[in-house]
């Protein structure tokens, strides 16, 4: 008894090691050979508008609620680049954020209006939550992201439509697959 | 064996079959439905404590200085500066985020919930595979149940009866909400 115990045990630990160091999949297999930068995506969003690419970094920000996107910081500091992905296709866990992240989708990027910018700060999100949500800022938005965005929108309390001085370009990826580990 | 005794064993044996996986979707379903209240699978506290201003303007400094303020003998995972006044620390159990003008520090720790998360996870067939048959199977398990159930009584408690009125209240309740939707928004 003793033996199967202590056997049960070792397999459970090599188990939570071996999960432990493999990498995670998600989506659709990675193709693409070359890794592009993130900070050459935000140098130059029309040239890389529509196109598919592979980009690597930390996962800073995970969606608490869905697990639908993630949040990769650049090679260059103050960027981060949003991975977008169709609700329930892809779950990211929490336990994702402070791991490393290699994805792959398609570049999109939304010029949002002065107009669209203050309904989405009036409807507390961020201009880059509402051009996730297809412009209509607020729609399916929980209390519990409305209030994360709140907090991350520090120059939003009290909004000054003012504030915003013209339209805002935001860039993220459409998901496709990725790897965390 | 006629039709009904054939009917009231397959009710029978499916509805056993059913119990585990109707618990599964039936609680998760309580906790995914209010999820603009609580977060139904993970269990996130956060603290907020205090350091002196972060002086450090070099990034490696920085985090040496944070790292050392707070007392952290841990190597960080990843370390990433959003913006110029904030440095994210991400720690194996808890990730850091630190206001460096004002040496606000909020600690985040999330925590999966036990059972409810696995729940959540299969409910939302998060694993996809297998377990995609699985809900399949459950899913037409359902139907067969629905189905026979019209058929376990007959006479006066039976679908000619009672069971008449309380199918047509169930049937009547969802077409009712979806028109009230449709026409009043």
């Amino acid at each position: 008894m003793r033996r199967l115990i202590a056997t049960a045990a070792a397999v459970v630990l090599c188990a939570s090691l071996v999960s432990a160091a493999a990498v995670k999949k998600y989506g659709k297999p990675l193709t693409i050979k070359d890794t592009t930068k993130i900070s050459d995506i935000y140098a130059k969003p029309d040239t890389f508008n529509g196109k598919r690419v592979k980009v690597t970094g930390p996962v800073v920000d995970v969606c608490s609620e869905k697990g639908c996107w993630i949040a990769i910081g650049s090679d260059k500091e103050f960027e981060t680049i949003r991975f977008k992905v169709d609700d329930g296709v892809i779950v990211f866990p929490m336990t994702a954020k402070g791991q490393n992240a290699t994805v792959e989708g398609v570049v999109n990027v939304t010029v949002m209006s002065v107009e669209e910018q203050i309904a989405a700060a009036k409807a507390g999100a961020s201009a880059e939550m509402a051009a996730m949500h297809g412009g209509e800022a607020g729609k399916e938005m929980t209390k519990e992201m409305k209030e994360k965005e709140a907090a991350k929108m520090k120059d939003a309390k009290p909004f000054d439509p003012k504030s915003i001085k013209g339209p805002k370009t935001i860039i993220m990826i459409k998901g496709e697959g990725a790897e965390v580990f | 064996m006629n039709w009904r005794h054939l009917n009231n064993v397959l009710h029978r044996d499916i509805g056993y079959l059913a119990v585990g996986l109707s618990l599964v979707y039936g609680v998760s379903g309580l906790a995914v439905n209010h999820k603009a209240d609580w977060n139904p699978s993970y269990a996130v506290t956060k603290t907020v404590q205090k350091i002196e201003p972060v002086a450090a303007t070099e990034r490696s400094e920085i985090v040496r200085e944070v790292l050392g303020k707070l007392s952290i003998l841990e190597t960080p995972r990843n370390t990433f500066r959003p913006n110029p006044a904030t440095l994210q620390v991400f720690l194996k159990e808890r990730n850091i985020s630190v206001d460096l003008p004002t040496g606000t520090v909020i600690s985040e720790h999330a925590q999966a919930r036990p059972v409810l998360y696995e729940m959540n996870q299969m409910h939302l067939n998060t694993p996809k595979r297998l377990w995609t048959i699985v809900a399949d199977a459950y899913a037409v398990a359902l139907i067969v149940l629905a189905i026979t159930g019209l058929f376990v009584l007959k006479g006066r408690l039976g679908i000619t009866g009672r069971g008449a009125w309380l199918t047509a209240v169930g049937i009547a309740l969802p077409v009712a909400y979806w028109m009230g939707h449709l026409y009043f928004g």
